[in-house]
C-alpha cells in the first residue's frame, strides 16, 4: 500500500482534528481531490489527494487527532518510496558501468641500477649514468663508479656534439650498419694501358655503367620491410666527395645515357659545387649506386659502407705500380685496386662477381 | 638510590604519583589485593586503599570505559589490561572515545588517562599472552603510545604519561620486567615524551628499536662492535607521536638503518619508520632500510616462541647485509 | 529444591492514553502548572524535531535521528536531573539535553556535521552524544565512581535504547554499578525498535528492566508516554543514588513514531497500522488532554506556545545556517592539548601551506 501521512500544514502546526472524511474506502480519486476536512488551531482545511489512486484505508474517525507524519490515508498499490539503501548518510548512485580488462603483469624493464643518493651525485657531477660502468654486485652503479666517471670526463673535456654533414653521416652509417648485410669482393684492374693524364673518376663512372649493364641487380633499391627491390633503369651514381665539412655524396644523374664530355663537365661542376656547399639538397639524394674514390688520398682495399636503399658501392683505391705476373713472368704494371661492397640481401655473390668483372674489363680498355 | 627491576620501577612511579596527586587511581583485574598478576601494583592497595586501587570485575571494555569516564570527570586513572591479548578489546573504547573526547567536544572535555598492558613474547606464557600490538595502537589518532625498555625509562616515562593531559597507552615489555636491574632515583622526575633515546652511540649503522627489542638490539650492537662495526641504537620510546627528526639525524650520519621490532611484519610500526625514512631521508641512505620483525604468523605457542622472536643474530645478519650493500 | 532468588518488576502509570489519572498523582504533579511547564518543553522538543527533519530534507543538515514519540521520557528525565549531575546520552535524547541547557543552535550545529555543536555552553560536564551503542554505559560507571570517590551528591544518568541492552558494554557498566553501588541511574528507552529489529527479536527477557536484577540493581518499568510516571520514577531513583543508596534502572516503554533516522524508511519493516495504533498512545496529546480537563490549558495558550516554539526554533536554525563553516584547522585543534611536532607538517598541508 502507498501510505500518505499528514503533511506539514504550515506555521509549525503538528496536529489537526479530523472533522469529516470526504472519500471512502474503494473510491478512485484523482490527484488533488479533497479527501478529508481537518481543523487546526487556526482553520478548517481540506487535504487533497497527493496523487491519483484507489483508497484502501482511512486512518482515524471524525473527532480523532491526526498528527504530522502519522499515517492518514492508504492507497492501493506498491509503495513507490525510493529505497535510499542506507540508514545513515547518503550513498551516491551512479549509472556508469565499468568493465575491467584482464591485464597481464607489466614487463620488467631493464635499465640502470643505482640508488637515489648515487643518482643525485651523478646529477651533481654532471655524469651521464649510461656512460658509467657499474662495479657493484648485480650491475649496481656505486658512488665510486660515478666519481671515477666524473674524473675521466673532466680529463677528456666536454663532448663535441656532431652537427650538419658529420651528424648526417653518423646517423646514416648507423642506419646502414644496422640494416645492410654487407659483403665485399676485391680485385685489381690493370690500367697500364691508360694514356697519361687519364681522368680516373670518369673512367670509373664509365666502368660502373658497364657493370650495371652487365648486372643490373647492383643498380637497385631494396626495401627490407617489404622484402622487395626496384631494379633501376636509370643509373644515378652518387659520387663520394671529401669536403672541408665532411663527406658529401652528390649525384650524377643518368650516367648511362650521357656522353663522356657531358659527364665530364657535369662531374667537374658537381665536385666544385660540393666543395663550396652549393649542391641543392635534391641532388644529394636518390642515387642508385655509389662510387668512392678514396684511393685519391690513400688506401688500396676497403669495405665501404652501402647506404640503403642502394645495394652496392664501388671503392677505388690508390693507383700504384705493382709487380704482377704477366705471361708467367714478373712485370711492373700500373694497378687500380677495386673493392665492391654489396648488400647480400638483394645481390648474390655471382651477380657481384659478374658486375666487378665487367667493371674491370671496361677499366682495362686503353680508352 | 635503589637498584630495581623494570616492574619495580613501574610500581615506584605509581606509588610516587598516587602520593603526590590524590586524583590518581589505579584500576584493573587483580590490581588491588593481589598487587597485579605481575606485581606491578604491589602494595598500592594497602597504602592508598581499595577506593583508589580498584579491583574491577572481569571486563576489559569496562576497565577502559571507566577510565574514560573517570578521566573526563577529573580523576587521573591508570587502567591495567592484564595481558596483551586482551588489549584488543579496548581498541574500541580507546579509538572511538578516549582519543576523540577532546576533539569532538572542542576541548570542553578531555581524557587524561593511562592504559597499561604487558606485551611481547618470551615468558613461556599460554596462548594470547605474547602479543605486540603497538602498530594497532599507534594507528589511533589523538593518543600517545609509549613503550619503555629499562627500569629508569619505565619510571620516568610512566610519570610523564600520568601527567600528560591526553590518553596514553603504556605498553610494558613483559620479558624485561625482571630481567635486569638499574639504579632508579625516586625523584619524581618525568622523562620527556615524544622523543627518541640514544641507547648506544655509533657511526656505521643506525639500529632503531623499542620495547623488549632494545635489549636484543644492544646485544647485537655489542656483537657488531667485536667485528669492528660501530652501531648506533635508538630507543624510540614514544611510538606516537614519533620523533622522526632524531632518527633522520642519525641516519644522515650513518647512511644505513635496520629497524628491529617483535611485531608481525606486515603493517608493523617498523614499516611506518621505514616509510618515513624513504620519504624524508632517501638521499642520505647508502643502502635500503631493512626491517627485522617477527613473521606474519600467529604468535606461536611457547614451544616455538624463540623461533618467532627475532634474536640478536638476525639483527647482526641484517646489519651486515646493509653494510655490504655498496 | 530451594528457591534461592526471585524477582518482581513493577510497572507504573499515572496518566492513561486518554489523559485520565488512573491513580493519585505524585506530589510534584498535583499542581497542573508544573505539568504545564513540562508540556511546554515537550512541544518545543517536537517543534525542534520537525524542523531538524525539514532541514535534513533540504540538505542543510546531515542524517538526523528523530525523537518523535518519546517526548515524555525526555521531559521526565530532563526535569528530574540536578544541574551538577552528569548526563550520558545516545543521539536520541536531544529533548532532555535542551532542558539541561544545550542550545538549539548547538544541536543544529552538531547534526549539521560540526563538532562545535558538542562544545555545550550550558551543561559543561555532560558527555557528547555517544554514537557507538552502549559504550557510554562504561563511561557512566567511571563518572559515577569519581562522584562516589569524592563523596559528591551528584548522580550520573546513562540513557540508552532497547537495542543497547544487548551489548556487552551495557552489562559491564550495569554490573560495575551494582558491584560498587555507584550513584548511577540507567534510563532504558524501550521504543520497541532497533532500526528494523523489533523488541521481540532483541531479547528473550520478559522485560528489559529485569536485566538490572542480574547485576544486583533495582529495575522498574514505567509507561514512557506518561511524563508523570517517568518523572516520578526518576525522582525516586535519583534521590536514592544521591544519598548513597546505589544504582537503578528504569525501563520506559514508548514507541518510535518516526524512522530510525532520516535515511531510514520504516515502512520497509513495520506496518502502517501498527504505527497508526501507536500514535493513539502518544505523550503530548495525552498530557494536553489532562491539562485542558484541569483548566490548565486552552486553545489560546496552545496558539501562543506554537508560535513561540516556532520562533525559537526558526531563530536557532537561522543562527546555525549563518555560522561560517569550520576551516581545516578544526581537524587539528583539540586533537591533543598541544599539537605534537609530528603533526604540524600535516596541519600545514591541510592549510595548503606546503
Amino acid at each position: 500500500m502507498k501510505i500518505f501521512k499528514l503533511p506539514d500544514l504550515g506555521e509549525g502546526l503538528q496536529e489537526a482534528e479530523i472533522v469529516k472524511w470526504l472519500v471512502k474506502v474503494g473510491d478512485d480519486v484523482k490527484a488533488d481531490t479533497p479527501m478529508v476536512s481537518v481543523e487546526t488551531a487556526k482553520a478548517v482545511v481540506d487535504i487533497p489527494a497527493p496523487f491519483a489512486g484507489k483508497i484502501a484505508k482511512l486512518y482515524g474517525n471524525p473527532g480523532d487527532i491526526a498528527h504530522l507524519g502519522a499515517p492518514l490515508v492508504a492507497f492501493e498499490g506498491e509503495s513507490d518510496t525510493p529505497d535510499t539503501g542506507t540508514v545513515v548518510g547518503k550513498v551516491e548512485v551512479g549509472q556508469k558501468v565499468v568493465s575491467e580488462a584482464p591485464a597481464g603483469p607489466a614487463p620488467l624493464t631493464g635499465g640502470i641500477k643505482t640508488t637515489p643518493a648515487v643518482r643525485a651525485l651523478a646529477r651533481k657531477l654532471n655524469v651521464d649514468l649510461t656512460m658509467v660502468t657499474p662495479t657493484g654486485s648485480d650491475g649496481l652503479i656505486t658512488g665510486s663508479d660515478v666519481q671515477r666517471a666524473a674524473r675521466i670526463l673532466s680529463e677528456i673535456g666536454p663532448i663535441e656534439v656532431m652537427r650538419g654533414v658529420r651528424r648526417v653521416m653518423a646517423q646514416n652509417m648507423e642506419l646502414a650498419t644496422a640494416e645492410v648485410a654487407s659483403a665485399t669482393i676485391m680485385d685489381d684492374a690493370d690500367i697500364d694501358a691508360w694514356p697519361k693524364g687519364a681522368a680516373t673518376v670518369l673512367r670509373l663512372i664509365r666502368a660502373l655503367v658497364a657493370g650495371c649493364r652487365a648486372e643490373p641487380a647492383l643498380n637497385a633499391w631494396y626495401d627490407s620491410e617489404k622484402i622487395g627491390r626496384w631494379v633501376m633503369k636509370k643509373i644515378d651514381i652518387g659520387i663520394a666527395v671529401d669536403t672541408p665539412d665532411g663527406l658529401l655524396v652528390p649525384v650524377l644523374r643518368n650516367c648511362g645515357e650521357r656522353g663522356i664530355d657531358d659527364l665530364k663537365n657535369a662531374l667537374e661542376k658537381l665536385v666544385a659545387d660540393a666543395r663550396v656547399r652549393k649542391v641543392p639538397p635534391e641532388e644529394l639524394r636518390a642515387n642508385t649506386i655509389t662510387l668512392s674514390n678514396y684511393g685519391s688520398i690513400a688506401g688500396r682495399y676497403a669495405s665501404p659502407v652501402v647506404l640503403p636503399p642502394t645495394v652496392a658501392i664501388l671503392g677505388a683505391g690508390r693507383i700504384a705500380k705493382q709487380v704482377v705476373v704477366v705471361d708467367d713472368k714478373p712485370a711492373v704494371r700500373r694497378m687500380l685496386p677495386l673493392s665492391l661492397t654489396f648488400d647480400h640481401r638483394a645481390v648474390t655473390g655471382g651477380e657481384a662477381g659478374r658486375f666487378l668483372k665487367a667493371v674491370i674489363a671496361d677499366l682495362q680498355r686503353p680508352q | 638510590m635503589a637498584q630495581i627491576t623494570l616492574v619495580e620501577a613501574i610500581n615506584l612511579a605509581l606509588k610516587h604519583e598516587m602520593e603526590r596527586d590524590a586524583s590518581v587511581v589505579v584500576l584493573g583485574q587483580d590490581v588491588g589485593v593481589d598487587g597485579g598478576v605481575f606485581r606491578a601494583t604491589l602494595g598500592l592497595a594497602s597504602r592508598f586503599g581499595p577506593e583508589r586501587v580498584i579491583d574491577t570485575p572481569l571486563a576489559e571494555s569496562l576497565i577502559a570505559g571507566m577510565a574514560i569516564g573517570m578521566a573526563v570527570e577529573g580523576l587521573k586513572p591508570v587502567a591495567e589490561i592484564q595481558f596483551s591479548g586482551f588489549a584488543y578489546t579496548v581498541i574500541d573504547q580507546i579509538l572511538n572515545h578516549a582519543g576523540r573526547m577532546r576533539h569532538r567536544t572542542r576541548g570542553r572535555l578531555s581524557c587524561p588517562m593511562v592504559l597499561r598492558t604487558p606485551c611481547g613474547a618470551g615468558i613461556h606464557a599460554p596462548e594470547h599472552h605474547s602479543e605486540s600490538p603497538e602498530a594497532m595502537f599507534a594507528h589511533i589518532p589523538g593518543i600517545r603510545v609509549v613503550y619503555p625498555s629499562s627500569p629508569r625509562r619505565a619510571y620516568g616515562l610512566l610519570l610523564a604519561a600520568m601527567r600528560d593531559p591526553d590518553p596514553v597507552v603504556f605498553l610494558e615489555p613483559t620479558r624485561l620486567y625482571r630481567l635486569f636491574k638499574e639504579e632508579v632515583a625516586d625523584d619524581g622526575q618525568a622523562m620527556s615524551l615524544d622523543a627518541c633515546h640514544t641507547a648506544r652511540e655509533g657511526t656505521d649503522i643506525t639500529l632503531v628499536t623499542w620495547g623488549p627489542m632494545v635489549q636484543t638490539t644492544l646485544a647485537a650492537a655489542a656483537d657488531l662492535a667485536e667485528q669492528g662495526i660501530a652501531a648506533e641504537v635508538l630507543d624510540v620510546a614514544t611510538l606516537k607521536p614519533l620523533d622522526m627528526d632524531s632518527i633522520l639525524a642519525s641516519v644522515a650520519r650513518t647512511g644505513r638503518c635496520v629497524i628491529a621490532s617483535e611485531e608481525p611484519r606486515t603493517a608493523s610500526f617498523a614499516a611506518e619508520v621505514a616509510a618515513n625514512l624513504a620519504e624524508d631521508g632517501l638521499l642520505t641512505l647508502l643502502a635500503p632500510v631493512r626491517r627485522v620483525t617477527a613473521y606474519d604468523t600467529v604468535v606461536p605457542y611457547s614451544r616455538l616462541e624463540h623461533q618467532y622472536m627475532p634474536g640478536k643474530d638476525v639483527i647482526v645478519t641484517a646489519a651486515k647485509k646493509v653494510l655490504a650493500f655498496a | 529444591m530451594a528457591i534461592v532468588a526471585k524477582f518482581e518488576i513493577h510497572h507504573s502509570q499515572y496518566l492513561d492514553p486518554h489523559g485520565k489519572a488512573v491513580q493519585p498523582l505524585p506530589e510534584f504533579a498535583r499542581d497542573p502548572q508544573n505539568l504545564a511547564a513540562l508540556y511546554r518543553w515537550m512541544v518545543l522538543m517536537r517543534t525542534y524535531d520537525a524542523k531538524a527533519i525539514a532541514l535534513q530534507r533540504t540538505g542543510q543538515i546531515g542524517t538526523f535521528a528523530s525523537l518523535l514519540g518519546k517526548e515524555a521520557v525526555e521531559a521526565g528525565v530532563g526535569s528530574a536531573m540536578a544541574k551538577d549531575d552528569v548526563f550520558l546520552t545516545t543521539y536520541r535524547e536531544n529533548g532532555a539535553q535542551l532542558m539541561r541547557g544545550v542550545t538549539l543552535k548547538e544541536l543544529f550545529l552538531y547534526w549539521g556535521g560540526d563538532e562545535r555543536g558538542s562544545d555545550y555552553s550550558g551543561p559543561r560536564r555532560d558527555f557528547p552524544m555517544c554514537i557507538t551503542i552502549a559504550a557510554h554505559a562504561t563511561h557512566a560507571a567511571g563518572v559515577a565512581y569519581a562522584m562516589k570517590l569524592r563523596r559528591e551528591p551528584r548522580v550520573a544518568v546513562c540513557s540508552l535504547g532497547d537495542g543497547a541492552t544487548s551489548k556487552g558494554d551495557f552489562y559491564e557498566g550495569l554490573n560495575a554499578a551494582g558491584a560498587w553501588r555507584l550513584p548511577l541511574v540507567f534510563v532504558v528507552t524501550n521504543n520497541q525498535w532497533a532500526i528494523s529489529v523489533p523488541r521481540s527479536k532483541q531479547s528473550a527477557a520478559q522485560t528489559l528492566a529485569q536485566k538490572a536484577i542480574a547485576a544486583g540493581v533495582d529495575g522498574a518499568q514505567v509507561d514512557g508516554n506518561d511524563v508523570v510516571a517517568v518523572r516520578h520514577a526518576m525522582d525516586q531513583a535519583l534521590a536514592k543514588a544521591r544519598s548513597g543508596g546505589g544504582p537503578a534502572l528504569i525501563e520506559a516503554l514508548t514507541y518510535r513514531l518516526a524512522d530510525h533516522t532520516t535515511a531510514d524508511d520504516a515502512s520497509r519493516y513495520r506496518s502502517p497500522d501498527e504505527l497508526a495504533e501507536a500514535w493513539k498512545l502518544e505523550p503530548i496529546l495525552r498530557l494536553r488532554t489532562y491539562l485542558m480537563e484541569h483548566g490548565a490549558w486552552d486553545k489560546a495558550k496552545e496558539d501562543v506556545l506554537l508560535r513561540e516554539c516556532n520562533e525559537q526554533v526558526q531563530a536557532a536554525a537561522q543562527a546555525y545556517l549563518d555560522t561560517p563553516p569550520p576551516g581545516p584547522d578544526q581537524m587539528f585543534d583539540h586533537l591533543y592539548a598541544t599539537l605534537p611536532a609530528a603533526l604540524q607538517k600535516q596541519r600545514a598541508a591541510a592549510r595548503g601551506e606546503d
